[in-house]
């Protein structure tokens, strides 16, 4: 057996080989953040409108120029909601994060949390201070440790997409209460080709939003304000399940389907004309402008009916996010204040026919919004409207509940597993504490 | 008895065309219905019932994709990238398996293991430090990048898979030709490739399917509508929670015919390789 000599040259090499190999990557990875090529890196998510698309194109462009950048070192790019985090996870990671980016509510306090996102107070406090200033509802989706991370970019309110052509062949006015809401589905509706009320009671988030909207209106809520206390197990909120429970099982205004539903399932329903009602954020209204224009003319949008403690409307906030981990910090936040500058705001805000609400109370003043009834309670939605997390703030916690279905679920022990609602809430009690307790240590 | 052996082989192939009947409905039904989808208006496909034909067939999704959307430059980039990356693949797979296969060296064994293992690795784990090299390297938003990242998985699965096929090429046929005064690539290319094509045609088809339908990486890696890929285009007919069904439908069915076309093609060459029968006795 012979033993293989390495010559001094072999040793070499191969010692320069697995150095490269082991430490490469490292290098490589340390380099990327200067590796950029480009100096405004702009994410937009994709809009309704093509004329929205294009205006902000423009005045990502206009801006650019303004700021003495060539067309070569800007890059604006659409990305799809599908792949947002994963995209975003990966540039983070790398250290090459967009400059700017359209982020939604929980977005913010996510990436906030995490220390990536610019602060931003200067530009929301010179918003607040144009005459009558911004909506404070929106604040809360962008304010973090009390500072805010995030410019207010729209208001998304959920309204009830309600089928006034219906209302109207009944001779029924828009109900006012949640029992005559059922009342009203119960005369309208005419299974199996049309039920009255398409509520999301699928394992999604529109659930939690819709599950939630309802259980305000009875007193109920998840969190107190501290954001610490969870009150989910409330003779309030068991109230609004059992309310729910006889919209589904006894007085059957809502499909069995709902139970399986994804995120699209209240739209689809209300868009083949098989649901009378559904809360829905105005994207459905926003695709009858583009698609299906008969069932618009046949659409109103109003406040959700009042339970024993009144109305309360949902909404969350969309926002533009400045990333720290770029070289070129004065542009981003540069960009964002030509965007917010109301006329060029104003412009993008109406070439989206009324899916973006805005966050200047003086824009309301514009015919634009006088023009269709159907934007007639926008203003007190956008004043009076609270987030999902209410009467907590969104919170990564909330986030969390959110995307962990906690509330789903509990609908679905009731309504599936056949379990009596304070069974139910307290289970979703218990796992809503344990989320909020975690979070709190991190 | 021959009346009773005639019987069964006629059940036996009732059964047998039966199964095959069912295997082409199950196989060509979501064709149809992604075609019959983007043939229908919007009120058609969100109605109670659904419609197994067209009741007025549109080409309104198709006018809208090809109008109001970059559609071509997205078939465009899937062709450059597939291609490409097919091609690569093949050239590298076919040297690598060879040189596995033939050639003695040291690791030779633990490379090989190792190709497996590369194989392996999900995409998720990879997409991270990947995306970070490729921004190092200035790749991210290019068709190079995208190839090159894309061959990190069918360049470890070809080489696999043609080191065992060439493995099973008589050694004394190469022996002959470098005996003839072929170099080794000379065996290679005269003598082993042709013998191999039923497997050169398996990991071309699979090369360009995988770059052709990949989504995590054409995701990440491309942010403007010059290198988008059909399945990143796709998702853009998803507007917050609305699907716009007629144009994304009339895009799938559009985008699976390509890979249709090349199985199509490749398929004559796995008959062809088969019966060449180069071998006898």
């Amino acid at each position: 057996m012979t033993k293989a000599n390495m010559t001094r040259r072999q040793a070499l090499k191969t010692a320069v080989a697995v150095g490269l190999a082991t430490t490469g990557p490292w290098w490589l990875v340390r380099g990327s953040h200067g590796a950029r090529a480009k100096k405004l890196v702009f994410w937009q998510l994709p809009n309704f409108t093509p004329l929205a698309d294009q205006l902000q194109k423009e005045q990502v462009y206009e801006f650019a120029k303004s700021a003495g950048l060539k067309e070569s070192e800007v890059e604006y790019a659409t990305v799809s909601n599908e792949g947002f985090a994963e995209k975003l996870a990966a540039a983070l990671e790398a250290g090459n994060p967009p400059d700017v980016a359209r982020l939604y509510e929980s977005n913010v306090q996510f990436y906030a949390a995490q220390g990536h996102l610019l602060d931003v107070t200067d530009l929301v406090d010179k918003m607040r201070r144009e005459p009558k200033g911004i909506f404070d509802s929106s604040l809360t989706a962008v304010r973090y440790s009390g500072r805010a991370y995030g410019v207010p970019l729209a208001v998304n309110p959920w309204p009830v997409h309600a089928r006034v052509d219906l209302l109207e062949q009944h001779k029924l006015d828009y109900p006012k209460t949640w029992d005559e809401f059922i009342e009203t589905c119960m005369k309208i509706q005419s299974p199996p080709r049309l039920f009255g009320f398409g509520m999301c009671l699928g394992l999604v988030e529109d659930t939690t939003d819709n599950v939630m909207n309802l259980l305000w209106c009875y007193g109920g809520k998840m969190v107190e304000a501290d954001n610490k206390t969870v009150v989910m197990n409330s003779p309030e909120n068991a109230a609004g399940v059992k309310v729910i429970e006889a919209m589904f099982r006894t007085r059957k205004i809502i499909p069995q389907g709902a139970i399986g539903w994804d995120n699209s399932g209240n739209n689809k329903a209300y868009q083949s004309r098989q649901a009378a009602f559904v809360m829905n954020p105005t994207s459905i209204y926003a695709y009858l402008n583009q698609s299906d224009q008969d069932l618009q003319k046949r659409t109103g949008l109003f406040p959700v009916p009042a339970g024993p403690k009144g109305t309360v409307n949902l909404i969350d906030t969309w926002a533009f996010g400045a990333f720290k981990q770029n070289p070129y910090p004065e542009l981003a936040r540069g960009l964002i204040s030509y965007f917010m500058q109301p006329a060029n705001y104003d412009k993008i805000i109406q070439s989206t026919g009324g899916r973006w609400v805005p966050v200047y109370k003086r824009l309301f003043d514009s015919p634009f919004w006088k023009s269709k009834p159907e934007f007639k309670h926008f203003v007190s939605m956008a004043e009076t409207g609270v987030p999902v997390s209410y009467a907590g703030s969104p919170t990564p916690a909330a986030g969390e509940v959110l995307n962990t279905h906690i509330i789903p679920k509990m609908i679905q022990r009731v309504l599936v597993d056949n379990w009596e609602p304070p069974r139910a809430l307290e289970e979703c009690h218990r796992r809503i504490d344990e989320v909020y307790a975690r979070n709190r240590k991190v | 008895m021959p009346r009773t052996t005639s019987g069964t082989r006629l059940l036996f192939r009732w059964i047998g065309n039966g199964l095959l009947l069912v295997m082409l409905v199950w196989t060509l039904v979501p064709f149809y219905w992604m075609m019959a989808t983007s043939l229908k208006a919007d009120q058609e496909i969100y109605g109670f019932e659904a419609t197994l034909v067209p009741h007025h067939p549109t080409l309104a999704a198709y006018v809208r994709l090809f109008q109001q959307t970059p559609f071509m430059k997205y078939v465009r980039n899937s062709t450059i990238i597939a291609v490409s990356t097919t091609a690569v693949s093949l050239v590298f797979g076919c040297l690598g398996a060879y040189a596995l296969a033939r050639l003695r060296f040291r690791g030779r064994r633990l490379i090989a293991r190792g190709l497996v293992f590369t194989y392996l690795v999900p995409p998720s784990l990879l997409f991270i430090p990947l995306f970070a090299m490729m921004s190092a390297l200035s790749l991210v938003d290019t068709h190079q990048g995208l190839i090159l990242a894309y061959l990190g998985f069918t360049v470890p699965f070809c080489t696999w898979l043609l080191m065992g096929y060439f493995r099973s090429v008589p050694l004394e046929l190469e022996e002959a030709a470098l005996v003839d005064g072929c170099t080794r690539l000379g065996a290679l290319i005269r003598v082993v490739l042709p013998m191999s094509l039923p497997a050169l045609a398996v990991v071309a088809f699979f090369s360009f399917t995988q770059a052709w339908n990949e989504f995590l990486y054409a995701n990440v890696f491309v942010n403007s509508v010059e290198v988008r890929t059909i399945t990143t285009g796709l998702t853009l007919f998803i507007v917050e929670d609305v699907f716009f069904w007629g144009p994304m439908m009339g895009a799938a069915f559009l985008s699976a015919l390509p890979p249709l076309v090349v199985y199509l093609v490749f398929q004559r060459w796995v008959v062809k390789g088969l019966t060449l029968g180069a071998v006898k006795g």
